[in-house]
């Protein structure tokens, strides 16, 4: 188990949930970062910072701070 | 035809709402269903915009109001947006009729997530139906949804596949909704989870008859600390306290969290039905994939993203010009016109000064606010600008802003007041209000015509290396000076004032979409018109006012003084009304305006105000010019043009260069010598540089604060910051240069 934010763009991971409720995790997750939906780590921005990912047909894109609040599974 | 059942408020006036995610393409549909009969407002108190249009089915008699409702992701709100929208859909907004119905755009690309909103939205228990939009875009990428399987799916709910940006489906779901209002109709079916509604049904009971829909409750259960709790704990007793507690432990016990009992009922219906209702799913990369490969390649993508500036800085500029070079003849000949046809007296003065001029002054710059707000409006159609927020946040938030901070700042090189105005899409209060707070701060087009003469004038003109000069190089100083004091206020204000740690950044990225020109040149049309009125009606006040400053008191000896004169002139031709006498005349009458100027009450107020601006280099009448510029920059020059007994419209002329290049102090420690040199050219242009001097900007920032706290603390410190920083200009360059 790790955290969205130490994925690397190309790798594909499942969401399995999050540590704490906040209106921030409430919103991942109604943006469609709910437990069990498949991403895809898509790229950085030029500073590294933001990051976007794909989770089915939407594209998001998130600060690294947000991104360490998901919990993820990596695909080998 | 069975008749409508019109709603309680108004007998022949139905409200529809229209509701949907963002990027769903409601607006799209809005104005295909209403076209230009709409109005934008703001929702009262707030600055989250109400859009009311009006529309007819077929051959019924009611008017359909159609309200545009913000766009939302959830009926739980993350945004001041979101937060309006819930309630306008409640009902709940004082003065504001609730909805009768209610139309939920979905984008079929997108459909789980739109389903999500849906369900929220099913509770408050209006009729509704869908419109499910973007269906061509679900055909280009090969995916098929099983429309009447859906339907099925939600209980029955209409659902109107629509393509809003070619306007197909408009016709049918402007039926649908009549029918809708007809039958009443609402579905049933069970999308919480039981123990959810458990708890919202002894929540019920316990207010009794509050008229709150079950949407409502839901919003008191779930959404812990917000308003719609603050408000059902107001009213309710100490036992209500304790059964939502209750509640609350119950279902965390069984969910995990509290948030989940809602959001897992919700994802997981919402996966279901989609997965009933898609037929074939998409494969492979879309053609916003493809594109974003080079908008967002680490390299090409910001280079991308300076072009485009570029391109949008230039065409600001140069498409602008000619349109305003008419306006602004325009304007002149209507002054000189109605000049002519008027007496000599206050009100021609009033007249052809104060309001032709005021509102011409406003009117001028119309041209290159309807580019910008073109250009704004292209990029957010087309779904580019979430990735200009995404390759500048981290560079913006080392200066204490934010990626969203970046339209709103671009579109300040302007004008300040539509870019203010921008900063609506930054959901945190703290960093919106500090993007507004330096906004002013971008050099905006109303500074160029001080600078272009100023250094035209004083700067001597220097070849640098290779297409560099001296111009060109000062010139960009000057941008950069106003970009350096903002992020040096910026940072200030991040840790002291306006600390805050929430900002967030999350954010969809839509796909790619030609961007339809109805819909462009609508929201241009509504935004240029409220730019008109806004900022017309304030400058055209202030500048009344200045002008009366400038005009009284008038003194009669003055005016005798001269008619004597003129007199005197005429006698010297035998013939009249040749060329020669007629500019020698109008020589006199501007050294008569020059003189009564000199002696008005902003004269007096220039004069006894400039020992506080000697340490700037300036003497009285650059601080009178300066003082009755604060309505208007630019009117800096036309005041100086007056004074130096030019007249005043002698914007830009060399006529006014070379005055100034002649004027010498009349008295004081620099008697004799000249009033402008580089320093001084550099202290004034400084100063306007970093002074907020424009009252229509003061206005707008009252305006989207909601206080008038911010705004004079803006109008003090950037006047404290320009003082200065001009003061120290002046010090350091006269030294220099002597």
């Amino acid at each position: 188990m790790t955290y969205l934010s130490k994925m690397t763009p190309g790798q594909s991971g499942r969401v399995l949930g999050y540590a704490s409720d906040s209106p921030i995790t409430r919103r991942l997750t109604e943006l469609g970062l709910a437990p069990g939906r498949q991403i895809v780590y898509l790229r950085n921005a030029p500073l590294r910072d933001p990051l976007e990912i794909q989770v089915g047909s939407t594209f998001l894109s998130l600060r690294r701070a947000e991104a360490s609040l998901v919990a993820v599974e990596i695909d080998d | 035809m069975a008749e409508i059942v019109a709603s309680d408020k108004k007998k022949g006036v139905i409200n529809v709402a229209i509701c949907g995610n963002p990027n769903s393409g409601k607006t799209t549909i809005f104005n295909a269903v209403t076209g230009l009969r709409q109005r934008v407002a703001n929702y009262p108190g707030v600055t989250v915009e109400k859009t009311v249009g009006q529309f007819r089915i077929g051959h019924h008699q009611e008017t359909f109001n159609l309200i545009d409702i913000p766009g939302a992701y959830s009926l739980s709100a993350f945004s001041p947006d979101e937060y309006i929208a819930a309630q306008a859909l409640f009902g709940d907004i004082g003065g504001e009729a609730a909805p009768d119905a209610i139309v939920c755009v979905i984008d079929a690309t997108q459909l789980e997530r739109g389903l999500y909103l849906l369900f929220q939205t099913l509770q408050i228990g209006k009729p509704t139906l869908v419109a499910l939009n973007m269906m061509d875009l679900l055909e280009r990428r090969g995916i098929k949804i099983d429309v009447i399987e859906l339907s099925r799916q939600l209980g029955g709910l209409t659902v109107i596949p629509v393509i809003g940006s070619k306007g197909k489906g408009i016709a049918e779901l402007k039926h649908a909704v009549a029918h809708l209002i007809e039958q009443q109709a609402s579905v049933n079916f069970d999308i919480y989870h039981p123990a959810t509604l458990a708890v919202i049904s002894r929540l019920e009971q316990m207010s009794g008859r509050s008229g709150r829909s079950r949407a409502e409750f839901l919003r008191v259960l779930f959404d812990t600390g917000g308003p719609a709790e603050k408000s059902y704990l107001g009213k309710a007793a100490k036992q209500a306290q304790g059964e939502l507690a209750a509640g609350r432990a119950e279902l965390i016990e069984q969910f995990g969290s509290l948030t989940a009992a809602e959001t897992a009922s919700l994802t997981q219906t919402a996966a279901v039905i989609a997965a009933a209702s898609v037929r074939t799913s998409a494969t492979g990369q879309t053609r916003s994939e493809r594109i974003d490969r080079y908008l967002l390649h680490p390299v090409l993508g910001p280079v991308i993203l300076a072009a485009l500036m570029v391109i949008i800085f230039q065409s600001i500029f140069a498409w602008a010009e000619p349109a305003m070079n008419l306006i602004d003849h325009l304007f002149m000949h209507i002054g000189s016109w109605t000049g002519a046809l008027l007496p000599e007296g206050p009100v021609r003065s009033l007249l052809v000064d104060g309001v032709i001029g005021g509102v011409g002054s406003v009117l001028v710059f119309l041209p290159q606010i309807i580019i910008l707000f073109l250009f704004i409006a292209l990029l957010e159609d087309s779904g580019y600008m979430p990735r200009m927020a995404f390759l500048v946040d981290r560079a913006f938030r080392w200066c204490g802003l934010s990626g969203k901070s970046f339209i709103p700042l671009l579109s300040s090189f302007a004008c300040a007041v539509p870019g203010i105005m921008a900063t609506r899409t930054i959901e945190d209060r703290k960093l919106r209000f500090i993007t507004i707070i330096v906004a002013p701060l971008m050099t905006c087009s109303a500074r160029l015509p001080v600078y272009t003469i100023m250094i035209a004038a004083f700067i001597p003109h220097q070849s640098l290396f290779g297409p560099l000069n001296t111009h060109g190089v000062l010139l960009g100083a000057l941008y950069l000076l106003g970009l350096a004091v903002a992020v040096v206020v910026s940072l200030i204000l991040k840790k002291t004032l306006l600390k805050t740690q929430r900002g967030t950044f999350m954010m969809e990225m839509p796909s790619y979409k030609v961007p339809t020109a109805r819909s462009v040149l609508i929201r241009v049309y509504n935004r240029a018109r409220h730019f008109v009125s806004r900022a017309g009606t304030v400058i055209l006040a202030i500048t009344i006012i200045i002008w009366a400053l400038s005009y009284y008191p008038r003194s009669e000896s003055i005016t005798r003084d001269y008619q004597a004169r003129t007199a005197v002139l005429r006698l010297e031709y035998a013939e009249q009304g040749t060329d020669a006498q007629r500019v020698r005349e109008q020589e006199l009458a501007n050294e008569m305006a020059g003189a009564q100027l000199r002696n008005s009450y902003l004269g007096r107020i220039g004069h006894a105000v400039d020992p506080v601006f000697a340490p700037l280099g300036w003497d009285w009448k650059i601080t009178m010019a300066t003082l009755a510029s604060f309505p208007a920059r630019e009117v800096i020059i036309a005041t100086l043009g007056t004074i130096y007994n030019l007249g005043s419209d002698s914007q830009g002329s060399s006529s006014l260069v070379e005055k100034m290049r002649q004027a010498r102090w009349e008295e004081g420690p620099r008697a004799g010598q000249l009033v402008f040199n580089p320093a001084v050219a550099l202290s004034i242009m400084v100063f306007f540089a970093l002074c907020c001097q424009c009252g229509a900007t003061v206005v707008t920032i009252r305006q989207e604060t909601g206080s008038w706290k911010y705004a004079a603390g803006v109008f003090v410190y950037m006047t404290l910051t320009a003082y200065v920083g001009a003061m120290l200009t002046y010090q350091l360059f006269s030294r220099l240069w002597s």
